[in-house]
């Protein structure tokens, strides 16, 4: 019906929304935590997902979905119960409509192969065993003859409900609810109740005493997929079954109460979701990028400005430029915090992930996460999510042992996994922790051999930390074997550089029997960062200052000659030396020493001088002028200058 | 033509609703993601008319019916409904409600239910 590129993206997000409910539903449902909840919340999902993806005219969607939600209906009902053979099932059918959203994300439409056999395979379980329907409604009472007319006129009305509407017994429901308003309806042929329960085929009658008029009954007797076929006066009330009170209808089943009595928990918890919802607009990342660069221009453009106020001195100028000034600043930081995402996001995914693999493994594995309100830039989000994934796999796949493994060395039967989140002062940290096997650096001593990464000698006098940092070599895995979850040949060394790239460090601690814990640190956003501001044989250049050290100032006769390059001793220590005279030139008079360090590695650069700190905006280098091994970006400050940021993580 | 609120817990939703109405020349002058804000935003906003969903997490469509037609007996509230939940479309029409909708909404239909609605 639609395929619009703006309904295309709030569908595929709010689908993932529900998706990732249901998802977490049904692990809570498993888990047996609050059984009722979990069924309506699913139900619901299901429900909104079958309703927008009718929308946009997925067909395939919308039966997997609308099949998930009669299954949720009649356990809802109590007349299934949630057996682990269909929450395998269930979630079969997430990882469909997943498949589908992605289909969808990426314009296509989903077709029914991706739902494969599953609607059949949930339509088994809905008809597997006879349900007790509700009894049908009792026959109509007897004809009564209709009560006094009160002298008031009466009429008889033929009505067709068009045959196209899709609930006609509403249809019905509604037209007689409207008459009522200005008349009384004595009877009606096929009776009222019939009229109800949509049981009636072609135009009915109803008879009525009104004194509204004749137009007043026709219009309202003339509503949506309802036309009048006649209307005339008639004096005596004629024999047709009457009026049922609206109040003697029996109660309403049990469907309605439990919806419509939350528990008190879960009102709590939506109730607060959904109040920050509605006070919320979604805007598409995009566009942010758009507004954060036309922020950027206008940084740039307030120090052009203030370099002509200051050249042509005029004073009143200048201070409405810092007025201006302030202002942009404020624009800037406010651009950078609605950038900002809370890492449950990306979380809220790992407890399946951590289940199907504890699944296959035959293990058992209790995932606590904190600290999901965490937040980082949105531009990040993306880069963690398949480094996190993988670890948390690896973690379950080779970390946890199985139960009885774990019995048999004391430990209880079920692993844990934590995976926190923290914000320090300038960086996120995020530890994934798990009490299993740990990793034996001995047998990481024997694999650095064998794989040709160490001489045998060096091997045997490598500590504890050199060895595990082996871990993130490329094609290193200590698995005996490879695993169709973990082993996918992507190892770690990917996941180290994804984590470089966006700008962050990963760092292993293992003990033997008691168990491995990662910790990843990353910047809250890669846009904004701290520099040191430079000059290099004349020129300006930016340093993370999370990467600098110390500032030193050299003697020449520190510096010694090994081989081809210069390395410093700085207090005991021995540093390698370098003077990017391949990017910068050869510099008259360089003494003073900028020490670097990434990864726990060090080195010293030589500058000229060191012009102070400063926060800018990194721009990332055109896709034209490429990688350029040593930079890792440029910034310009307010002075309009294009300035370099070294990447020291190639330096050092 | 009317100034309608839309009650909806999804946006997808809404905006569609929105832009169909929108299309009828109708104002619309809120919106709701539950039945608890649908109370408050009905009394605030007065509208004319509400398009209420029904399946809502929390306060549902039919509460949410059922307390604005309590604080006005007079309130037009249309439900949007799917098909299969006719029991709740029907108690909802007990309850009060002068019309519905069914998803996927169909522009015409939905703008002729509207218009019968504020005109009755």
């Amino acid at each position: 019906m639609f395929d619009e590129e703006g309904y295309r993206k709030l569908f595929v997000e709010e689908s993932r929304e529900n998706h990732e409910n249901i998802v977490n539903h049904l692990l809570a449902l498993e888990n047996g935590e609050d059984q009722q909840t979990a069924i309506d919340e699913i139900f619901r999902s299901a429900h909104t997902l079958k309703g927008m993806s009718a929308s946009m005219g997925f067909d395939a969607m919308e039966h997997l979905c609308h099949s998930m939600e009669d299954i949720f209906s009649l356990i809802r009902n109590g007349q299934r119960e949630v057996t682990a053979s269909l929450t395998d099932l269930l979630l079969t059918c997430t990882d469909a409509i997943e498949g589908m959203l992605d289909t969808i994300e990426a314009g296509g439409t989903p077709s029914d192969e991706q739902s494969g056999s599953l609607v059949q395979e949930l339509r088994a379980f809905t008809e597997e065993e006879a349900p007790d329907e509700p009894k049908a409604p009792h026959d109509a009472a007897p004809p009564e003859p209709a009560g006094e007319a009160d002298g008031h006129p009466i009429y008889t009305l033929t009505v067709a409900v068009d045959p196209s509407s899709t609930m006609k017994d509403i249809r019905a429901m509604l037209l007689l609810q409207n008459l009522q308003e200005i008349g009384t309806i004595l009877s009606t042929n096929p009776s009222q109740e019939l009229l109800e329960d949509g049981k009636f085929d072609g135009p009915f009658e109803i008879l009525i005493e009104s004194e509204a008029g004749e137009d007043a009954l026709r219009t309202v007797a003339s509503g949506t997929e309802i036309s009048l076929l006649d209307l005339s006066s008639s004096q005596a009330p004629q024999a047709v079954s009457p009026v049922v009170n609206e109040d003697a209808q029996t109660p309403e089943p049990d469907l309605e109460l439990q919806i419509a009595v939350p528990s008190p928990q879960a009102q709590r918890v939506t109730k607060s979701e959904k109040s920050r919802e509605i006070k919320n607009i979604r805007v598409d990342i995009q566009r942010l990028d758009r507004m954060m660069n036309l922020v950027e221009d206008l940084v740039i453009n307030r120090g052009r400005l203030e370099l002509i106020a200051k050249k042509h001195g005029i004073k009143e100028f200048d201070e409405a430029l810092s007025m201006v000034g302030r202002s942009v600043s404020d624009l800037q930081n406010l651009m950078m915090g609605i950038r900002m995402m809370p890492l449950e996001r990306i979380f809220n995914r790992l407890p399946r992930v951590v289940r199907d693999v504890a699944n296959h493994d035959g293990k058992e594995v209790e995932l606590t996460i904190e600290g999901g309100e965490t937040e980082l830039d949105r531009s990040m989000m993306d880069g963690l999510s398949d480094p996190l994934l993988h670890i948390i796999r690896n973690a379950v796949n080779h970390g946890i042992e199985t139960p009885e493994i774990r019995a048999a060395s004391g430990k209880p039967p079920k692993g844990l996994l934590r995976l926190t989140a923290r914000r320090d002062k300038d960086n996120v940290i995020i530890e994934i922790e798990d009490d299993g096997a740990g990793i034996d650096p001995e047998k990481l001593r024997k694999k650095a051999v064998s794989k040709g990464l160490m001489t045998p000698e060096a091997a045997a006098s490598a500590t504890k930390d050199d060895l595990v940092s082996l871990l993130f070599e490329p094609g290193f895995s200590t698995a005996e074997t490879i695993t169709d979850i973990s082993g996918r040949g992507v190892g770690l060394d990917v996941v180290k550089k994804t984590i470089a790239s966006l700008k962050g460090t990963i760092k292993v601690e293992t003990e033997v029997g008691r168990g491995t814990k990662f910790e990843l640190v990353l910047p809250p956003t890669m846009a904004i960062i701290d520099v040191m501001m430079v000059h290099i044989n004349g020129m300006r250049c930016a340093i993370p200052v999370s990467n600098v050290v110390e500032v030193a100032q050299t003697k020449a006769d520190a510096i010694h000659r090994i081989g081809n390059s210069e390395a410093i001793l700085l207090r005991d220590q021995t540093l390698p030396l370098h003077r990017l005279e391949d990017m910068f030139g050869r510099a008259e008079k360089s003494d003073t020493l900028v020490v670097l360090q990434n990864n726990g590695r060090r080195c010293c650069i030589t500058v000229d001088t060191v012009d102070g700190q400063q926060e800018v905006v990194v721009k990332p280098l055109s896709r034209i002028a490429g990688n350029c091994r040593g930079i890792s970006g440029i910034t310009i400050p307010g002075d309009g200058d294009v300035v370099p940021v070294l990447d020291v993580n190639t330096m050092v | 033509m009317g100034r309608i609120l839309i009650v909806d817990d999804t946006m997808f939703m809404r905006t569609l609703l929105k832009n169909i109405l929108f299309s009828g020349g109708h104002d619309i002058v809120g919106e709701a993601a539950d039945g608890a804000e649908a109370l408050a935003k009905y009394r605030e906003l007065k509208p004319d008319l509400v398009t209420m969903d029904v399946v809502m997490p929390n306060v549902n469509g039919i509460e949410a019916l059922k307390a604005i037609k309590a604080a006005n007996p007079a309130a037009k509230v249309i439900m949007c409904t799917a098909v299969g939940q006719e029991q709740m479309v029907k108690l909802a029409v007990k309850s009060g409600a002068r019309g519905y909708i069914v998803k996927p909404f169909q522009a015409p239909k939905v703008l002729e239910e509207v218009k019968n609605v504020l005109s009755a």
